[in-house]
């Protein structure tokens, strides 16, 4: 029994060591990439002297855990993966208002009174060029006999993003649910989330990834994966990043300085290097910005439940 | 006469229970209690109980709940079928035969525990689809098999079977060979020896542990979800995980799919416990035996084969993909001479992302867990087995209900009980509501280890050291503890295996700023990094494995000491 | 020895060896074991006993020799020939008497009926015959775990006997019993094995087990059989000193031969009749504990002084010791008391002398 509990006194110990109490904090859930995070936090601690502390996972997850601890909040700000968020969190009178005046330069369709979008991803073709197929150029090449049985597509039922693709798709009069029954005939297969949809073109099993989110992709192809980021002639769609700061805050002026922090010059830059479409209009990046791009509109009215069902349907995942 | 031992016993057990019981209150009850809640109470995380019951009618009438069910049975019964058929007889030959390489298996079997298995999944993924290691080193492409429901049996078989095969070569152990000897003297052919003394003694521990593979599987979501969702195959934990995954979520939704993975471990439960009462007995007595091991004399061969076969395709397998993956600069360049790089180790030891950081963090979580939950699951199967009441019937219940429930549900449950404004204080957003976290996930393995291992003790071993002038707690530390522990010491090695590279549960519980492995890993991956995050597996397998491995010599050499 | 019956067998064992690794337990045994009889194999621990009786039960394969049972060679190490134990047709009773748990003491019993392929309603006479032959009669339907000690021996018993085999092994069946249940259960082992006639290999390290039961004792140490013979004749005449002085038949003192006279340690002289030293001049004295009676006057005697005395209801036993060291155990009929000096005669045609095993015997 004594062994017990020296390994158990050891154990506590070397736990204790690790757990660290913060004085001028700042609390931040965000969903999406870690990197970006961490340097955001990095330099603005080394800016203002106030401490980041991080709450990193899926949109889905960052929202289950605020969910649950709705009682007794503990985020000042959230940053979303997903617009809805920001739309649902100000109808129920959630969020603290507030326009950063480094928001000037953020196009109006990319802030709203509550929150400010921090980047944005957009959807693509992820092509292999490794893999003998040739090069698509839009979504509708890939119900082609060239791409039998090597197309991967994200669950719309798990990425808010491959929702949206699909309800502006189906909406276009000239595409339709015809182009995703064109691709479950192609053998198209929906194997689960974004990562999930990525790994078998990188390997080679798969050609192409019908909606990869871009920046992943972009950064695949940066650590020399062979994968070629396509965005359709037809348009596709985009992904802002919005950000809020929680009306129950208890660090506002410090949430709202982290805000401005984002939004700076340097933060922007942070948001482009992680080939992320930066929100301020004035920033460079080493990719596609919206402003080239075709946006495809998704018509908020959309029955959500259905869509997804009719998707379900036609793949056989229900 | 007889009634005053037991009241005695009944007295004492009950210092015991009084602290057991409370320690499960904290631990298992008050999350599954606020589980339970948030399925009636729709608003209880803004601490509303408003619209009771409103959303089990439209939670209910989802059509395709019928048909998850039936394939959450049948993928929990394939892989209790398939983890019996692989781990019952590798058991039994550990437990009664002087297999060569005994550690060494031993060890390799815990490997899968130490894998997490999204990442064992992933593994068998790149190693079987079509241009996967398999394919580009010898032309073979499984994928078909993989991506089917029998591919999912596969994986999911090779990830929990050591939970079988340490409980039952354990209990061979105890058991002995001299029931078989004596079968065999009279008449009975190995098989018929086998099957009608061997297994029908081991059926306590078999059954325990297929009940915990049970729970295990279909609780499990990710090698479900990344094998068989793209052919079709859907189980209730995909609805429960895509509740709680996609606007909007749907907390109670969640709740209450997972009430149907609890009343399926009930009924498997009540199966098992009905099996165990029916063959309960008391093969330890206080008579000494020699722990001799049958030599296998022609069947070395064959059988150390199985033995190389399986920790072949549950361990090697799994590792050397991870390892393959870890050690390439990209996927895309597949295993060509000039795409071998070690950049993602390296990445990794000059500690990117706080990578050591979270290493000493895994391995804490993972030593707590394993203490904490040793000695809590020894007493209460301490009291389950020596009071046999209704009441120590639901205790024993309630340390397996948590393993039944995907772990991010029993998260959302710790994440309600541990915020509500009233209470004096809370482990919430500290380090030690992981700890909770882990102790209530895992708190059934050395529950069910234990329990097996207790029904095998007759009482006149405790009644002796009682009598030779130890008080209760002596005895039970003196005497109890010592012949239960390689039991429960394997149970809180799976412990420590699967703590320190806990997933689910940690992303939603992870205090501020904390970095686990499996957090670490999982950020890699989902930014694309997928050869860092199998570095950084890589790395966390083998620090992971060097605790069992030291354990395991030290027992081997416990063993070897005369007396 | 009792008549043989039809199913009792001979079972011979040539030049047996058994190694485990380097270490070798059994070192080329023979014993010659005829149909009916009960041979019990007694020595210490790690004498070789145990294994032997493995062997001949096929627990375990030799390394060296044959085994037949009957007319039936059941391993030969040379042609590699082995019949499981299952094939081989015994019954077995364990030193932990090894009751199934999970079989009541009737299935327990009609195990061994099963394995032979009889049917139910043919079994339950013979178990409740087997049963009631150890006195278990109304214990059928009982579980193992819920009988004493002795009960459960009684039943390992009868499950040996059941099927009529025509060899019944014993592995020190009674070692965990106490001294009384264990005088009881001798007697009736004894009983029934003559009233059987079945041929039985008992193992024991208690002589007085191995006398009660034996129709001839191989007395093992070292791997090997040191001498097998009837009770009666180990004790009067054991082969060798060691034979003696493992079953502790009387006094073994170390002596010299000097002008026909024997010296022990120095002081003492005794003189034996002409033809008793036979050549050589170092050796062993043994003298069986009934050849040595108190001196009377002008005897050549041993002296002695009493060290410790008990009263044993009829008698004293009385620890003696000799004037040069040895100490001897002695039954008086008379009180002793402590101190005093006590001179001893042998009577020398009972007694022997085992020359040095450097000279020839």
């Amino acid at each position: 029994m004594h062994k017990f509990t020296a390994l158990l006194l050891a154990s506590a110990a070397s736990l204790a060591l690790t757990a660290a109490a913060n004085a001028q904090s700042v609390t931040v859930y965000t969903a999406g990439p870690a990197d970006l995070i961490e340097e955001l936090a990095a330099g603005f601690t080394a800016e203002t002297g106030i401490e980041v502390g991080i709450f990193q996972a899926t949109t889905g997850q960052m929202m289950a855990r605020l969910e649950a601890e709705a009682a007794n909040p503990q985020a000042d700000i959230v940053i979303s993966a997903s617009m809805d968020t920001a739309y649902d969190f100000g109808a129920q009178g959630l969020l603290l208002d507030y326009t950063s005046p480094n928001a000037e330069n953020v196009p109006d369709f990319l802030k709203g009174e509550n929150w400010v979008v921090q980047g944005i991803s957009a959807l693509a073709i992820a092509w292999n060029p490794n893999s003998g197929t040739p090069e698509p150029t839009d979504w509708t090449d890939l119900t082609g006999e060239d791409y039998r049985d090597l197309v991967t597509m994200p669950d719309p039922a798990q990425s808010g993003s491959a929702y949206e693709l699909v309800a502006a798709l189906v909406a276009n009069e000239a595409i339709g649910w015809e182009l995703f029954e064109g691709l479950a005939e192609n053998e198209m297969i929906v194997p689960g989330a974004n990562a999930a949809a990525l790994n078998p073109v990188l390997q080679g099993a798969k050609a192409v990834v019908f909606g990869a989110v871009d920046y992943i992709s972009f950064n695949s192809q940066q650590a020399g994966e062979s994968i070629e980021v396509i965005f359709p002639a037809s348009g596709t769609v985009i992904a802002p990043r919005p950000m809020m700061i929680l009306e129950t805050s208890q660090n506002q002026d410090e949430a709202k300085a982290f805000i401005d922090y984002v939004l700076s010059e340097e933060g922007q830059a942070m948001v482009a290097a992680t080939n992320l479409m930066p929100s301020r209009t004035d920033i460079a990046a080493d990719r596609p910005l919206i402003s080239d791009l075709d946006i495809l509109d998704v018509d908020p009215e959309t029955d959500r439940a259905a869509t997804l069902a009719r998707f379900a349907e036609i793949f056989g995942i229900e | 006469m007889r009634a005053a031992v037991q009241k005695l016993q009944l007295g004492e057990g009950g210092a015991i229970a009084a602290f057991v019981v409370p320690v499960l209150v904290v631990i298992v009850v008050f999350p599954l209690t606020f589980i339970l809640l948030q399925a009636i109470f729709p608003n209880l995380g803004a601490g509303s109980l408003a619209e009771p019951f409103s959303r089990l009618a439209d939670t209910f009438s989802d059509p395709r709940i019928g048909r998850w069910t039936l394939n959450t049975i049948m993928l929990g019964s394939a892989v209790v079928f398939t983890a019996a058929l692989v781990a019952v007889p590798l058991g039994v030959l550990r437990g009664l035969f002087r297999v060569p390489l005994a550690g060494l298996w031993d060890v390799m079997f815990l490997i899968p525990f130490a894998i997490p298995p999204y990442i064992a999944a992933l593994g068998w993924i790149m190693t079987l689809q079509p241009r996967g290691y398999l394919d580009q080193m010898t032309g073979i492409n499984l994928g078909q098999f993989l991506f089917s429901f029998w591919g999912v049996v596969f994986v999911m078989t090779l990830n929990v079977f050591p939970v079988v095969y340490f409980a039952v070569s354990r209990t061979m152990a105890t058991i002995g060979g001299r029931y078989v000897e004596a079968a065999r003297v009279a008449g009975a052919n190995p098989t018929i020896a086998f099957f009608r003394i061997t297994l029908p003694l081991a059926t306590p521990a078999i059954a325990a542990s297929l009940l915990l593979v049970f729970a295990m599987a279909i609780e499990e979501f990710g090698t479900p979800a990344a094998l068989a969702a793209r052919s079709g195959f859907l189980v209730l934990v995909t609805g429960i995980e895509q509740k709680l995954s996609d606007y909007p979520i749907d907390l109670p939704g969640a709740a209450l799919l997972s009430t149907i993975l609890v009343g399926l471990a009930m009924c498997a439960f009540a199966l098992q416990a009905w099996v165990v009462t029916r063959r309960d007995f008391r093969t330890l007595s206080g008579k000494p035996k020699t722990g001799d091991l049958t030599p296998l004399g022609n069947w070395t061969v064959p059988v150390v084969g199985f033995f190389a076969l399986i920790a072949f395709l549950g361990a090697i397998v799994p590792v050397a993909a991870v390892f393959l993956t870890a050690s390439t600069r990209t996927i895309s360049g597949g295993l060509a001479w000039d795409n071998f790089s070690t950049i993602h180790f390296e990445a990794i030891l000059a500690n990117r992302g706080g990578a050591m950081q979270a290493l000493q963090t895994s391995l804490g979580l993972g030593l707590t867990a394993a203490a904490l939950t040793g000695i809590i699951g020894t007493l209460t199967a301490y009291v389950v087995v020596r009071h046999k009441s209704l009441a120590s019937r639901m205790l024993d219940f309630l340390t397996l209900a948590p393993n039944t429930i995907p772990g991010i549900v029993v998260a959302v449950g710790l994440i309600l009980a541990w915020t509500q404004p009233w209470l004096p204080f809370t482990p919430y957003n500290t380090i030690w509501v992981l700890v909770l976290a882990y102790c209530c996930l895992l708190l059934p393995y050395p529950v069910r280890y234990a329990n097996a291992a207790l029904r095998q003790i007759g009482t006149s071993l405790e009644d002796a050291a009682r009598v030779s002038g130890a008080n209760a707690f002596v005895a039970f530390v003196r005497i109890i503890v010592p012949l239960i522990s390689p039991s429960v010491i394997a149970a809180m090695l799976l412990v420590f295996a699967v703590a320190a590279r806990e997933l689910v549960a940690t992303i939603l519980l992870a205090p501020i700023g904390t970095r686990t492995v499996a957090l670490f890993i999982w950020r890699q991956f989902e930014q694309g990094s997928v050869g860092l995050g199998m570095a950084m597996s890589t790395i966390a397998i083998a620090i992971t494995m060097t605790i069992p491995i030291l354990v395991t010599l030290w027992m081997q050499r416990a063993d070897n000491q005369p007396g | 020895m009792p008549a043989p019956t039809a199913t009792s067998t001979p079972v011979n064992v040539a030049g047996i060896s058994q190694k485990f690794g380097d270490v070798r337990v059994l070192n080329a045994v023979d014993l010659d074991i005829a149909a009916g009889e009960t041979v019990a194999l007694l020595g210490d621990s790690g004498s070789g006993k145990t294994t032997l009786l493995r062997l001949i039960a096929g627990l375990a394969r030799p390394t060296g020799g044959s085994i037949h049972i009957g007319e039936r060679c059941v391993a030969d190490a040379r042609t590699g020939a082995f019949l499981p134990p299952e094939a081989r047709g015994l019954g077995m009773v364990f030193q932990d008497y090894a009751l199934w748990p999970h079989m009541s003491v009737a299935r327990n019993v009609g195990f061994p009926l099963e394995m032979r392929g009889i049917s139910k309603a043919k079994r339950e006479p013979k178990v409740r015959e087997a049963l009631s032959m150890v006195n278990l009669d109304a214990f059928a339907d009982r579980q193992p775990g819920t009988l004493s000690g002795g009960q459960q021996q009684r039943v390992a018993l009868a499950r040996a006997i059941v099927a009529q085999p025509s060899v019944i092994l014993f592995d020190e069946p009674l070692s965990n019993l106490d001294r009384h249940l264990r005088e009881h259960l001798v007697v009736d082992i004894a009983t029934l094995l003559r009233r059987l006639g079945m041929t039985a290999v008992y193992v024991t390290h208690d002589h007085s087990e191995a006398f009660a039961l034996a129709d001839r004792v191989a007395v093992l140490r070292g791997g090997g059989v040191l001498q097998i013979d009837a009770p009666e004749a180990l004790v009067a005449r054991p082969a060798s000193i060691a034979v003696a002085e493992f079953l502790k038949l009387g006094l073994v003192l170390e002596g010299e031969v000097d002008s026909g006279e024997m010296v022990l340690g120095q002081t003492q002289r005794l003189k034996p009749p002409a033809d008793f030293l036979n050549g050589s001049r170092t050796g062993h004295l043994f003298v069986p504990r009934n050849a040595i009676h108190p001196a009377r006057n002008g005897d050549s005697a041993l002296r002695t002084t009493a060290l410790h005395s008990a009263f044993k209801g009829d008698g004293y036993a009385v620890q003696l010791q000799l004037d040069h060291g040895p100490i001897l155990d002695f039954f008086s009929q008379t009180r002793i008391d402590k101190g005093a000096p006590v001179d001893l005669t042998i009577a020398w045609e009972r007694a022997r002398w085992f020359p040095s095993t450097n000279t020839h015997h």
